[in-house]
């Protein structure tokens, strides 16, 4: 299987399997494990074939059903809530609310601030009210339905704009952060002046498996918790909080994630099972339907930006103003950190000598906004993007010409006061995916070829279609910023000729626990590599965002493999009389430097076990001041998309056609995995442009299923060309390795944008683009 | 011991009938009773013919005839409809095919939807074999029937608007082998409704052997339901274009007067084209007619807009871009039919 030839080793382990059957001495073959090679991941069998279990399989013993009553209004005050109805139906186990919350009536990352159960208030269409566990799944939800809660309707707050002259609609207030960023001279004007008003939309994670739960009581008074958190140690010591217990008394079991996009379930679903479990001494399992997956996780925040660009006639950035204000919803969960990011890269990948940037993070009683990949980023691209383009027409500069005259590169500043350090080939990026050949017009082939928008059987017309080719180039940040202790710890063994890799780092669909197999095939050079499931009994590891656990998580696991690596090489060393650096372990032999010494792993191990523990923690970071300055970001990543559509300007229907994509990702360490990661970015920064918004009216979510809300299908997503992989190595990062999947969702939904605007001749300042703004009275079909 | 150990990966949750009872978990009270519902196996009846059928829905007057079930089952599922006993007509061979008679079909309500979309149907009626080839992804399609599409009676229906504008009567089975006969357009309006019992067994629909075209739109380019939906058929015998718009309004809207300008205009005769801006005309007629203007306002409406009467200019964006929608696709289908 693998390609070394020597067989001195090779005598005590003769019938590993693949090695018997013809192995050639073909030293050329390409390696199939370690780092740089396209590692299958471990489940990726059982997941193609339905048989990974996730948290909603999952049965125990004496198994109760759980469901929860969720408000019907965005805002109202409870005025009695009455569970004895509910409590005296047949089967119904018990019935709980606020009242019956033992530890923190309270809790949220960062600030606790949401309830678990809404006592007074009701602040969005979908909030807990109640819980109820029973013996069956349609009991429980009849239980719920049973419970009757009067309440006296509110005004709700929808419009952001209203929050701050609105009654607060928490005691916390509704300003959830407001940051006034200077930069430069406020008095600075530019030769040429373009402004613009843009709104984002909400933006649902739609994970492909709704949040589904699993509690089951413990003998010892605590509970333990069967669920797909991508940050277990949060929602335990959450959970802990609110259950009365100490953190070590509550356990959550991480099960297979089906899909995270961003934050993963909902507090509001493992809190009221754990409670459930508690009180009943029973096991207690729900499974979210479409429609409260759709009210209650956290969403992307809606936003609205406000821009004014100066430049000098040569199209030269002088100055960038910019209010941002972001719709938290009801709660602040990580609204704060969202408001960090669009604040921050407000004016995009370019070099700006002056930025006053006012961003703001208000509550409303429109549903929760939180964590969901490049948050903050995304929309501000869109509207910066929006901005050069504005700039290139008032100038008649080529769109990509005149982002190139502002591109940043290592050693700029950002408007935080930050310099980059790290490397930002962001020109190299924008050139790639300009010079990469366009898709040829369809005007030669027959129609039955080209897929008009609308769809094959749909009612596009060639004579009205417009092609259109826009650019975005967009930047998000790696890791938790401002001062967030981004810390990780891993635990490698070696038994045998296998390793095992401890690491409570979340396998969301990322690839984590491949990469982890491959750094440590990479390291120990063996070739079966383990990776434990994750439970919080393991030490922390913090949540599965920014592409944190390929950095930390990734380098811890390094760091511990190093360490078993001299563990296992020392005595070997001494014994030959060798600096253990001399020595390589490749296929589970030991070689020297010179290839005269031999052994394998097994016979140096001796049937010892091997461990090793080991934290990475990258060098810290500090808030942004009350000026917005500060070195807030550990690392940046970048990326520069071509989108090429064709639009319908009769219908306003449009088609992506290609997306070039051009990508700093530092080092790639999975090839496979890297482009699997880009496409699935792509498409659903697709989906923000075109078709994923969660409508609400007057605070109530209009058809929470995904009938309602439109997901790109295959035949929405287009040809995704990679263009180029740029691979400067990020010197402080393990590996040298970029996070991924974050900024090609943060930088395809300005390129769209920008493309639908080169066809249409429209503004496009609204994302997603709503068919009328796709329409336009440009005459002359495609290339006519 | 490890309460760990007690958690396994099961496909389907367990019932009491199917699990047993475990008397020793019960607690006290009314939380000692179950409420697993005893899964009875004879709920579901799956009657060979139509006759069949109409007697098990007389004799269970709570059952609910399912056919594709692309509707009632999502229902099901969603805890929206818990039906005490279904009658499954997929057994039913008679109402899966189609036959001719005096110059009509007689399709069979049982008809898949990919069944329709196949090119032998599509020579017969090409505007329902465009709108069922339109009508969803492809398992939706092998499972949804025509019947289903009218009895369930989304708006977004596409085979709806075709069936309004082909002028189909629907044959209905009732109890004791009655038939009776109902306008497609009586049913969908709710002039006339199914009685207890009853099923749609067939569609009749008249062979016009003339161009015919159904356009929809969309919101995306994969497989969705329609935002507006317009249905041409040309018919030389009697000279006349029919028309119906689909997923504007609850039912298929016909926007009678339209048909009969652009039927006026055409040469049947002859060529039976028409001038782009004729084509055009009929659209913006279509439109206007099935999303009107809203009733004037007394006095200031009037005086604020007084210049050419621009239409809908008090109807909000969203509205007109509907408008132009629609007028977009009766333009393109007219077109298209008569090209």
């Amino acid at each position: 299987m693998t390609g070394m030839g020597g067989s001195a080793g090779a005598a005590g382990i003769p019938d590993l399997p693949g090695m018997a059957p013809s192995a050639p001495a073909t030293p050329a073959e390409p390696p199939t494990h370690g780092l740089g090679v396209s590692l299958p991941a471990a489940d990726a069998a059982a997941k193609t074939q339905g048989v990974f279990p996730y948290a909603a399989d999952l049965w125990a013993e004496g198994l109760l059903w759980a469901a929860l009553l969720r408000s019907p209004h965005p805002h109202a005050r409870i005025v009695s809530i009455d569970t004895s109805a509910a409590a005296a139906m047949a089967g119904v186990r018990a019935v709980i609310t606020h009242a019956d919350v033992p530890g923190d009536a309270a809790h949220g990352r960062g600030v606790a601030d949401r309830p678990v159960f809404a006592s007074e208030l009701v602040r969005h269409h979908g909030e807990p009210i109640a819980a109820v566990a029973a013996d069956h799944p349609d009991t429980a939800r009849l239980a719920a339905a049973a419970i009757a809660v009067e309440y006296e309707l509110l005004e709700p707050v929808t419009d952001p704009e209203q929050a701050f002259a609105a009654e607060p609609l928490h005691p916390d207030g509704n300003l959830i952060r407001h940051i006034p960023l200077r930069f430069g001279d406020p008095e600075v004007t530019g030769e040429v002046i373009v402004e613009g008003l843009y709104r984002i939309g909400r933006q649902d994670p739609a994970p492909i498996g709704a949040e589904a739960a699993l509690a089951v009581p413990r003998p010892d008074g605590g509970v333990e918790i069967y669920t797909a958190s991508t940050d277990p140690h949060a929602d335990r010591d959450l959970a802990a909080a609110c259950f009365g217990l100490a953190p070590e008394r509550v356990k959550i079991v991480v099960t297979g994630v089906p899909g995270a996009m961003g934050d993963r379930e909902d507090p509001g679903i493992q809190l009221p099972l754990g409670l459930l479990a508690l009180r009943t001494g029973h096991p207690v399992k729900l499974a979210a339907t479409r429609e409260e997956s759709f009210l209650a996780h956290p969403h992307r925040h809606p936003t609205l930006l406000r821009y004014r660009h100066h430049a000098d006639a040569e199209g030269k950035l002088v100055k960038v103003e910019a209010q941002i204000l972001l719709d938290a919803g009801a709660y602040a969960d990580s609204s704060a950190e969202a408001l960090a990011a669009a604040v921050s890269f407000a004016c995009g990948p370019y070099v700006v000598p002056h930025a006053f940037v006012e961003g703001w993070a208000v509550r409303t009683n429109n549903p929760p906004s939180g964590h969901v990949r490049g948050e903050g980023a995304m929309q501000v691209c869109a509207a910066y993007e929006g901005q050069m383009d504005k700039l290139a027409a008032r100038l008649g500069i080529d769109p990509a010409e005149i982002r190139l005259r502002n591109i940043m590169a290592t050693g700029d500043l950002l408007p935080t006061g930050q310099t980059v350090t790290c490397p930002a080939p962001v020109a190299e990026l924008l050139r790639a995916v300009r010079d990469f050949p366009l898709p040829a017009l369809p005007l030669d082939d027959s129609e039955a070829d080209w897929l008009l928008p609308g769809g094959p059987e749909g009612a596009g017309e060639p004579g009205a279609v417009r092609r259109g080719v826009g650019y975005g180039v967009g930047m998000v940040h790696m890791l938790g910023a401002e001062g967030a202790d981004e810390v990780s710890t891993a635990t490698v063994k070696v038994t045998g000729s296998v390793a095992t890799v401890i690491c409570a780092a979340v396998e969301t669909g990322q690839g984590f626990s491949t990469l982890a197999r491959q750094i440590v095939q990479e390291v120990l050079g063996l070739e079966e590599v383990y990776v434990a499931p994750v439970d919080t009994d393991q030490p922390p590891c913090g949540p599965a965002a920014h592409g944190r656990h390929t950095w930390v998580s990734g380098g811890a696991v390094e760091r511990a493999a190093r360490m078993v690596r001299t563990q296992l090489l020392q005595p070997l060393a001494h014994q030959f009389g060798m600096s253990h650096e001399l020595l390589t372990i490749a296929d589970g032999k030991i070689t020297s430097y010179d290839g005269v010494l031999s052994t394998t792993v097994a016979e140096a191990l001796d049937g010892k076990e091997l461990w090793a523990t080991a934290q990475c923690r990258p060098h810290p970071t500090e808030p942004l001041d009350d000026t917005g300055q500060g070195d807030a970001f550990v690392g940046l990543a970048f990326c520069a998309v071509r989108a090429v559509v064709d639009v319908d300007v009769e219908l306003g229907s449009v088609r992506v056609v290609e997306m070039a994509v051009a990508q700093d990702v530092g080092r790639v360490l999975n090839p496979r995995q890297a482009h699997a990661r880009i496409e699935a970015g792509i498409t659903q920064g697709i989906g923000a442009a075109l078709t994923e918004n969660l409508r609400t009216n007057g605070g109530l979510v209009r058809r929470p299923d995904l009938t309602g809300y439109s997901l790109p299908t295959s035949l929405d997503t287009p040809d995704i060309h990679i263009v180029k992989l740029v691979e400067e190595r990020d010197v402080v990062a393990p590996f040298g390795a970029k996070a991924i999947s974050a900024v090609p969702v943060v930088t395809s939904p300005a390129a769209v944008a920008a493309a639908v605007r080169a066809a249409t001749g429209r503004p496009v300042n609204r994302l997603p683009i709503r068919p009328q703004s796709a329409v336009s009275s440009n005459a002359g079909g495609l290339g006519g | 011991m490890c309460q760990s150990c007690h958690v396994r990966a099961v496909s389907t949750y367990r019932t009491a009938g199917s699990d047993g009872q475990q008397p020793g978990t019960t607690g006290e009270g009314a939380a000692g009773l179950t409420t697993h519902a005893p899964q009875a196996a004879n709920t579901v009846t799956l009657p060979g013919s139509l006759d069949e059928a109409v007697e098990a829905l007389a004799a269970m007057p709570a059952a609910v005839p399912v056919a594709g079930g692309t509707d009632l089952m999502a229902a099901v599922n969603s805890g929206l409809l818990r039906p005490a006993a279904l009658v499954g007509l997929g057994r039913i061979s008679e109402i899966r095919g189609w036959q001719y008679q005096d110059g009509h079909a007689l399709l069979g309500a049982g008809l898949t939807h990919a069944r329709m979309g196949r090119p032998d149907f599509a020579a017969l009626i090409p505007a329902l074999a465009a709108a069922a080839r339109a009508a969803g992804p492809p398992q939706i399609r092998n499972a949804g029937t025509l019947g289903g599409n009218i009895a369930s009676a989304a708006p977004t229906g596409d085979a709806l608007p075709v069936l309004a504008a082909l002028e189909a009567t629907l044959i209905v089975a009732g109890p004791g082998g009655s038939r009776r006969e109902i306008p497609v357009g009586h049913l969908l309006a709710g002039f006339e409704m199914l009685g207890p019992g009853e099923l749609i067994g067939y569609v009749r629909v008249p062979l016009l052997h003339a161009p015919q075209t159904f356009l929809k739109a969309t919101g995306r380019t994969g497989p969705s339901r329609a935002t507006a939906s317009v249905a041409v058929v040309l018919d030389p015998a009697r000279r006349h274009v029919r028309c119906a718009v689909g997923a504007v309004a609850p039912m298929p809207l016909r926007p009678l007067d339209a048909e009969a300008w652009v039927s006026s205009l055409i040469d049947w005769d002859g060529e039976r084209t028409l001038a782009p801006e004729a084509c055009a005309a009929f659209g913006e007629y279509v439109a206007a007619a099935c999303i009107p203007d809203p009733a004037p306002e007394p006095v200031l409406e009037a005086a604020q807009s007084p210049q050419h009467g621009e239409p809908g200019t008090t109807l909000p964006p969203a509205v007109l871009h509907l408008r132009r929608t629609v007028a977009t696709l009766a333009r393109r289908a007219l077109g298209r039919a008569l090209a």
